[in-house]
């Protein structure tokens, strides 16, 4: 007898500590609209954002953690806004490896629609694909992440603004042109920034770019006009290719240029790189 | 559309099963890949193909019935808002309890179905309609939220819903033509995720932590090997601090913990604010965390070597043959003792409460002796200075009378009156 309980005792399964995770998905019908307002607060995980022509004004499928995060699908039909996303429940402060967060999330966005959008991520990783899509007004928050944010076709509407911010994070911004927007406001904390002014610049705009402490890669076309100014602290910055005119530096080809880029860039500690492509 | 489907299905579990085992990691990252893939493409499709049977965590259908009217103590269920799918789940878990017979529910401005129902496209639902253990088809008009629970929806062309649909545990499926004024929501069972959280059994559990144990002993083994090797005076006297001012070298431990990262964000902003030190800063910030980590383990290693040169060396005061005290006695005795509790925890950690209760001991005890080494190898400069280390001699043991008190016997140069009361020459 006792050897048959220390047999059990020794083959029955133990259960660690899991990660429970389910499926949801949510999504709404066209029915005319016109526009939308779309909060989207992704707290971890991985998060796609692709534009969609199908005949739903969103879509999106989240495969999350049950046991420490909650969905959030709610439309507001008077205002035109949707909550998307996943939030944390529960309290207190708990540190995860990113191996045990294993969430995705996949968002689909009509193109039919014009479209704020403002975007938190958390922790995780973000692919954010916005070309196609009628953006009026983007605002961007990432903390601990690696985002990437393309325009791959150009904006169908003029982008009043575009609002990014970043934390301890890596973040690409890839063919800014196509995003079609007169101001670009950049908030960098900790850690590299990739800024590609590629893309079809419909109007000259201005980019605000702050930054702490990291690396900067500006990226720009040789026939895109930039007068750039940096205000730098303990910064490197190479200055090849660029003419100096005072305190403001010009592209070549700045006088000749059909558009023109007024380029406020403010480092603390870190360097600040150029590359320049055809 | 099945039939690809099941094609696509094959598919991916013939991908599973020729993987080799060796690279489980690698397939389990492909097949959720593959999972999400699919996921996206159905997504993109704009549907969710309904399946033949339950799907899983899903309830067997039940017989298709109006569900009886609900009494005071049943449950009522409040179906017009249902932006928070999960908390109107958790109201469905006493159902999974009961028998079909015995459900009961009660949906304000609405009714509940047992069973799979369908609506007609001449027919018209006021009001919320809750389907229970079964499917929902609908070809008419719904005037309420729809919520499905362990079955799925159709909504079929012509058919209209003007409020949201809710499928728990199920699919929802919109055929072309079919209206969904509000939201289309669906929430699948609780699924444990394979990777994390595989039930294993204790023998297995052992086995892993003790080849886990094996490995830490090895490596800690192997770099103490080093240490008595190539620094073994330095490993002696922080040793030695060890032993003789433990208490000292534990507080030392325990502020050098609490100022390790002040201490190092100090380091980086001295050198950041330098022009110089900003080259220098990737070098301080390697060295930093290098010295920081020597400091910890060469510590921990130190006290091993104290403990084992203590038992070593009361054994053999005691007669015991034990062969040559060196170092690598000293430190391998060290070892199996302090990581004996670890031991105890690989062996008994799958018992419950007493598992928990072993590895926070061993925990305990492995900050308490690390926080030490840490500690006597800052006040011995990492063994370079020998004032705590018990070597020093005392004030009170300087002294020079040996230089004066002339002792009466063991001088030949000196030869009392009266040799024959030498006791060298003796009588």
């Amino acid at each position: 007898m006792s050897r048959l309980a220390l047999a059990f005792a020794l083959f029955a399964p133990v259960t660690a500590a899991a990660q429970t995770t389910r499926d949801f998905t949510t999504s709404r019908q066209l029915h005319g609209e016109s526009r939308l307002e779309a909060r989207v607060a992704y707290e971890a995980g991985s998060l796609r954002i692709v534009p969609s022509a199908a005949g739903d004004l969103y879509r999106m499928h989240v495969t999350y953690d049950s046991d420490r995060f909650a969905p959030v699908s709610a439309f507001d039909a008077a205002a035109g806004v949707a909550r998307l996303g996943l939030e944390s429940v529960g309290t207190g402060f708990r540190v995860s490896s990113r191996r045990r967060v294993e969430q995705s999330g996949f968002l689909a966005l009509s193109s039919r629609v014009a479209l704020s959008l403002a975007l938190e991520l958390g922790a995780g990783d973000g692919d954010i694909e916005l070309g196609g899509l009628q953006l009026t007004r983007l605002r961007l928050s990432t903390g601990a992440s690696r985002t990437t944010v393309r325009f791959s076709r150009p904006n169908s509407s003029r982008c009043e603004r575009a609002d990014l911010s970043a934390g301890a994070a890596d973040i690409s911004l890839l063919a800014l042109g196509n995003a079609r927007c007169q101001l670009v406001r950049f908030d960098g904390g900790v850690g590299t920034t990739l800024l590609d002014l590629t893309g079809a610049w419909p109007a000259d705009a201005r980019l605000d770019v702050h930054l702490a402490i990291g690396a900067l890669t500006l990226r720009i076309p040789r026939g895109l006009g930039v007068r750039l100014t940096v205000d730098r602290f303990l910064s490197s910055f190479s200055s090849g290719g660029w003419t100096r005119q005072g305190k403001v530096y010009l592209s070549p080809g700045y006088a000749r240029a059909s558009r023109h880029i007024d380029l406020a860039l403010a480092t603390a500690f870190g360097g600040v790189d150029v590359e320049w492509v055809n | 559309m099945r039939a690809r489907n099941r094609a696509f299905a094959t598919l991916a579990l013939l991908l599973a099963i020729s993987r080799p085992a060796a690279a489980a990691d690698r397939g389990t990252a492909a097949l959720t890949a593959a999972r999400d893939i699919w996921g996206i493409i159905q997504q993109l499709r704009g549907d969710h193909e309904a399946q033949d049977g339950p799907r899983p965590g899903q309830a067997p259908a039940a017989h298709p019935q109006p569900m009886p009217p609900a009494g005071p103590s049943d449950l009522t269920i409040d179906l017009s808002d249902l932006s928070r799918p999960a908390a109107i789940e958790s109201r469905f878990a006493p159902l999974n309890r009961l028998a079909e017979s015995q459900i009961r529910v009660t949906v304000p401005n609405g009714q509940a179905r047992l069973g799979n129902y369908s609506v007609g496209s001449d027919q018209t639902v006021r009001g919320h309609l809750l389907v229970v253990r079964g499917d929902a088809d609908i070809y008419g008009r719904v005037q309420g939220n729809l919520v499905a629970l362990d079955g799925n929806v159709t909504v079929h062309p012509g058919a209209v819903i003007a409020g949201d649909v809710l499928v728990v545990h199920g699919v929802a499926r919109v055929v072309d033509g079919g209206v969904v004024d509000g939201e289309i929501r669906t929430l699948s069972a609780a699924v444990p995720a394979a990777a994390a959280g595989a039930p294993v059994s204790a023998l297995a559990l052992t086995v892993r932590r003790l080849a886990g144990l094996a490995g830490v002993a090895m490596t800690l083994a192997f770099l103490g090997l080093g240490l008595a090797t190539f620094g073994h005076h330095n490993l002696e006297i922080v040793s030695d601090t060890v032993s003789h001012s433990f208490g000292r070298a534990f507080v030392t431990g325990l502020l050098g913990q609490v100022l390790l990262l002040p201490t190092f964000g100090m380091v980086v902003v001295g050198l950041v604010l330098s022009v110089a030190g900003i080259l220098l800063l990737p070098f301080a910030v390697v060295a930093y965390v290098l010295l920081a980590v020597i400091a910890i383990v060469g510590g921990y290693l130190a006290v091993a070597h104290a403990m084992g040169e203590t038992y070593v060396r009361r054994r053999m005061a005691r007669g015991v043959t034990m062969g040559a005290p060196s170092s690598y006695r000293f430190l391998t005795t060290g070892l199996v003792a302090t990581l004996a509790l670890w031991a105890a925890w690989a062996l008994f950690g799958w018992v419950p409460v007493a598992g928990d209760l072993i590895r926070g001991a061993a925990i305990l005890v492995t900050w308490l002796l690390g926080t030490a080494g840490f500690g006597a190898a800052l006040l011995s400069r990492a063994g370079l200075r020998e004032n705590f280390a018990g070597r020093i001699i005392p004030p009170e043991a300087l002294t020079d009378e040996y230089l004066w008190a002339t002792p009466q016997f063991g001088v030949p140069a000196v030869r009392r009156p009266g040799g024959a009361r030498s006791p060298i020459g003796g009588p």
